[in-house]
């Protein structure tokens, strides 16, 4: 059968959300709306302490309080199997890898101690605050320079080298007349906080089956860590989740809450829900690590790099390993130079496990290297954009090899044409409107294109609709409408007769919602899902001697009309779909397809680049940085939904926001507590703090990537966006805040 | 949040009846703080007593000029937008709009605001075993943590918390009048002395004592209202607590000259704090940068800084600086 028309007819469109009506009706139903009959509530009692052991628990009153039917800690939970960590795509991901309640040892700050079950939440609040414990403590150690043994050097992280060495970096720096650059550049703990806190409800249909609702970016990894955890086989664990309130990568490792609730509900022997709070969810579900990276620029007088050297230190807890790649993933991949070396130190501390944030790695990495590229420009009085012209790779820069697609150049053109960088005026504090200061700044963003491994089934039913399946996740992003439109586009279809299912550990395999690579593989997954259907049509058609088509040469049929199959052959023999299924007597026709990545190397680098360009306004007296302009422009292959894609690069940016001039999560040095974890003294971006933001893509379809032409983009957007404020805040104030966020305290 | 009973009262006299009957009872107006901490185990009360049912929510003018009264279940959101309180006071009105989020704002009372406790982390969260005003005795959690949020004037070695209100700053430069009802009769308490500072007890936080019900707050005519204004300095754009604010009232002659100012802080102390020395030295000076400069740098004299708050002195001094210039330019 013949390959879909090159010029789209669905992909591109800026069509609306499928599940729009549900979320703003509140009928689309989040992990913690699920109530089986007779569920119960569980809330959890957490460590006041970061470093220790319980000396002693009695959980006595709370197991006698009105309502109690089950106190679980230590002593008490059920013995469970410790499920293998795996980190590649494929297995579940356990960032913290000891289970909860394994023993009396105290390892951070939150860390849950016990878990009350009850009747009614208020109940089971009121009885963990009945629980009687005591611990042994010790002082927490929470830096990398209270860190006990020092710091390791990871080697890989997912696969992917960590310490990058490219030429001779200290010889290169010896070079007579270069103009080096050295600072460092720190960036705080920050935590996800999406709208809607992890929840499990976890439901034992039969002693050996086990379903829960659970916030997931992974139906799959999840059934696979319960099913080694109690023991099951894969299929006898349901894991449903069709809607996820945000997640930004805390929803895609499993966290102790998911063990806690199925332990409870075994425990209990009726279906339990765990909603963590607020509370948890700033030691619960992981974290982006705080970052302390140095960066030495060398570059000729003309702003020719020769040496780039990059240095990270990052934090991890003694329960979970973590590597958040800032070098590699950011100076990997940014600028052409004969010297490079990327360094990574890891260091263990009393504080929760952290995980992959929006653009692990990529975010915090262009954090720094593009605000050190804007101190380089200064120092040799060059244009910000024409310094990252001069370095422009041309090829990957470590591995050498050519980009599938790259138009960063375009996009540094066309976002300071939207942007009026012409009008720039290069020094500090020259340029003021209504008294305040304006500055202006830029940065690059980038991020990789990744894919994973996928299955898709489709049926095609008689009536011409198609129900398209894959175990895939809409977290937010609008891949419920993306994959839908795909589908339609690959089988053929027109938009409103597909429905796309997802969100359910039963359909066939999807990937975790991360790596910004749902599109990419599940998409991939669809086409060859798309294939198959179109063949066993075409077997079907040709072979039935009561078609029209029968007998035509089976690469010659496509699906035309809307459910209608013709031939390409200038016959202009047609069949109803209909028609042909009620003949053959089947209700649909079934497709099925995968994808997996290729294992070798490929020969070329998939991987998207942007320009973000920003404004601020700052009252010179009262020092708050106001980010008043934001010009977006992303180089991402082709743009399968304007809407949606405008969206992930708006959240992305505002996210930056965040990153650049509020988030923090701050630990009391005597105890090892987060002290603000609530979003009254967390700091997100509120409405007001978001003025004016303009997002463009530029680019062509990324076909070596795959039969769409897109790659992901659900975390570009927030990558270069504190660095273009930090940037403009430079451009404004004549100050360099080299620790985020900008806060004003550090501006007056 | 522990087990506790709930009536609901009908009016003021029978709710401080009920009220006096507990010991451990607590009025319940718009909640917004009261079941905040309660969920965080802060706040233990026996027993609720609803008061949303009293007739106490009117905004209306006293007789002969003498001012506005304002219930004390006036909801922040009515105040803010009344007329009388646009056009006479309008410090309070934008210290309100300052404030928290509309869907706040239309639930928390006036009464309630002028209650409302300290946002200081180890207060708040009982996990941290020092606090002073949360377990008497046990130490200030703050003094050697995180403070950048804290007090740099009027506090003591036992508590650096801050009050946390906007509303409350707008009527302490406004000299207002809280009128309250107990067992023992009605009295009004002058807004200077209804928040206590710190001192040995941080525990007690107002004058009111446990079994009087806020009715109402006086706002007096006064010439300096009408020409008033708040400004708040914060961390975003809306929804943060202060870091520090203004509210500023001045007074002035046809030639420019300052007859009376009025300046009271937020986010720097205990409670708001009235800059007297400041509004004394303002008196009878011309407004502008210098007279408004020197009052800045007087009103801060005493203050003290910690590890993380040291900054809010200067911003304070700025802060007064940039609304009287402000209030002063008001037509």
């Amino acid at each position: 059968m013949s390959t879909p028309a090159l010029s789209p007819r669905i992909l591109g469109k800026p069509l609306n959300r499928v599940d729009g009506r549900l979320k703003v009706t509140g009928a689309a139903k989040y992990a913690a709306e699920f109530n089986p009959v007779g569920v119960l509530q569980a809330f959890a009692l957490t460590s006041s302490i970061a470093n220790g052991r319980i000396r002693k628990l009695d959980a006595g009153r709370a197991e006698n309080a009105p309502g109690v039917r089950a106190v679980l800690t230590h002593q008490s939970r059920p013995k469970l199997d410790q499920p293998k960590a795996r980190k590649n795509s494929g297995g579940g991901i356990l960032n913290e890898s000891r289970l909860p309640l394994s023993d009396d040892r105290i390892y951070y700050g939150g860390q849950y101690v016990a878990l009350v079950v009850a009747e009614t939440l208020a109940q089971a609040r009121y009885a963990a605050s009945l629980i009687e414990i005591s611990y042994e403590k010790d002082a927490p150690l929470l830096t990398q320079k209270q860190a006990p043994g020092g710091g390791k050097k990871p080697k890989e992280n997912n696969g992917e080298p960590v310490q990058l060495q490219k030429g001779d970096v200290e010889k290169a720096m010896e070079e007579a007349g270069l103009v080096i650059v050295e600072r460092i550049y720190e960036t705080p703990t920050e935590t996800h906080n999406p709208m809607e806190p992890s929840a499990t409800v976890a439901e034992w249909v039969a002693p050996d089956r086990l379903t829960v609702h659970d916030a997931t970016q992974y139906v799959k990894g999840v059934q696979d860590e319960l099913a080694q955890a109690f023991d099951l086989p894969l299929e006898n664990v349901r894991v449903i989740s069709p809607f996820v309130g945000g997640a930004f990568g805390c929803k895609g490792a499993v966290w102790p809450h998911v063990f806690l609730a199925a332990m409870a509900a075994k425990a209990v022997g009726a279906p339990v829900k765990f909603a963590i709070s607020r509370h948890n969810m700033f030691s619960g579900i992981g974290h982006r690590t705080p970052t302390t990276q140095t960066i030495a620029l060398a570059a000729t007088r003309e702003g020719k790099l020769r040496a780039i050297r990059h240095r990270t230190e990052t934090l991890q807890s003694s329960v979970g390993e973590f590597v958040e790649s800032c070098g590699a993933r950011s100076t990997g991949v940014l600028y052409g130079s004969p010297a490079i070396s990327v360094d990574e130190t890891v260091f263990t501390v009393n504080v929760a496990t952290p995980t992959f944030m929006r653009a692990p790695g990529e975010c915090p990495g262009t954090y720094a290297v593009e605000c050190a590229m804007d101190e380089l420009a200064v120092e040799l009085k060059m244009d910000p954009i024409a310094l990252r012209l001069a370095n422009y790779a041309d090829e990957h820069p470590i591995k050498g090899v050519p980009w599938s697609t790259k138009h960063l150049r375009e996009a540094y053109q066309l976002g300071a044409e939207k942007f009026g960088w012409v009008r720039r005026t290069p020094e500090p504090r020259s340029m003021k409107k209504d008294g305040l200061l304006v500055g202006w700044g830029m940065a690059t963003a980038t991020y990789p294109g990744y894919k994973m491994a996928a299955e898709v089934r489709i049926r095609l039913h008689k009536n011409g609709t198609a129900l398209v399946q894959c175990a895939a996740h809409d977290i937010g992003t609008g891949a419920y409408t993306v994959l839908a439109q795909i589908s339609a586009e690959a089988i053929g279809l027109a938009f409103e007769k597909v429905t796309f299912e997802l969100g359910n550990s039963d359909l066939p395999f999807g990937p975790v919602a991360g790596g910004s690579n749902t599109t990419a593989t599940v998409g991939s997954a669809i086409y060859a899902a798309a294939d198959d259907l179109k063949t066993q049509l075409a077997n079907l058609a040709t072979a039935d001697t009561r078609s029209p088509l029968h007998g035509v040469d089976i690469d010659k049929i496509e699906l035309a009309e809307p459910a209608r199959l013709g031939a390409s052959d200038g016959s202009g023999k047609s069949d109803s779909l209909t028609e042909l299924l009620q003949r053959a007597g089947r209700e649909f026709v079934e497709g099925n397809g995968g994808f997996k990545p290729p294992t070798k190397e490929p020969d070329v680098a998939f991987q998207s680049f942007g320009a973000q360009f920003c404004e601020v306004m700052i009252d010179p007296d009262l020092p708050r940085v106001q980010v008043t302009r934001i010009v977006s422009v992303m180089d991402c292959g082709r743009v399968i939904n304007a809407k949606t894609a405008r969206s992930q690069i708006l959240g992305g940016v505002v996210m930056g926001i965040g990153m650049a001039i509020e988030e923090e999560t701050i630990y009391d040095p005597a105890t090892g507590l987060p002290v603000n974890r609530n979003l009254a003294e967390y700091h997100l971006p509120v409405n007001a703090d978001i003025i004016d933001i303009d997002v463009h893509f530029v680019g062509e379809p990324d076909y070596q990537f795959n039969p769409m032409g897109a790659r992901g983009m659900g975390e570009i957007g927030i990558t270069g966006t504190a660095a273009a404020i930090a940037n403009a805040v430079f451009h404004a104030t004549g100050k360099r805040v080299r620790d985020l966020p900008i806060t004003l305290d550090k501006l007056i | 949040m522990n087990p506790f009973a709930y009536s609901r009262a009908d009016d003021a006299p029978a709710a401080v009846a009920e009220l006096a009957s507990k010991p451990n009872g607590k009025l319940l107006g718009g909640g917004t703080n009261l079941l905040d901490l309660m969920k965080m185990g802060v706040e233990t009360p026996g027993k609720i007593i609803d008061i949303n049912r009293l007739p106490l929510a009117a905004i209306e003018e006293l007789p002969e000029g003498k001012g506005v009264r304002i219930g004390g279940l006036a909801r922040n959101s009515d105040v803010a937008e009344h007329a009388l309180i646009v056009k006479s006071f309008p410090v309070l009105s934008e210290a309100l709009l300052a404030g928290a989020s509309p869907q706040l704002r239309n639930r928390a009372t006036t009464g309630g605001n002028l209650l409302q406790r300290t946002r200081c982390y180890y207060f708040y969260d009982p996990a941290f075993p020092a606090c002073n005003k949360r377990v008497p005795g046990s130490g200030c959690g703050a003094l050697h943590g995180f403070n950048r949020i804290h007090a740099i004037l009027g506090q003591s070695e036992q508590c650096i918390a801050t009050h946390p209100s906007d509303m409350c700053v707008a009527l302490a430069a406004l000299e207002a009048v809280v009128r309250v009802r107990g067992p023992r009769g009605e009295r009004e308490i002058a807004m200077a002395d209804f928040h206590r500072l710190p001192g040995e007890t941080p525990e007690i936080e107002t004058t009111l004592s446990a079994d009087e019900l806020i009715t109402a707050v006086d706002l007096p005519s006064h010439p300096f209202a009408a020409r008033s204004h708040y400004l708040k300095v914060r961390d975003r754009a809306s929804y943060a607590f202060a870091l520090v604010s203004v509210a500023a009232a001045l007074d002035l002659e046809p030639g420019g000259k300052i007859k009376t100012a009025r300046i009271a802080l937020g986010g720097v102390a205990h409670k708001p704090w009235r800059a007297m020395e400041a509004e004394e030295m303002l008196a009878g000076k011309s407004a502008g940068e210098e007279a408004f400069k020197a009052a800045a740098t007087a009103a801060l004299a005493g203050a003290k800084g910690y590890a993380h708050n040291t900054f809010k002195i200067e911003l304070a001094r700025r802060t007064i600086v940039r609304a009287l210039t402000e209030t002063a330019a008001k037509a």
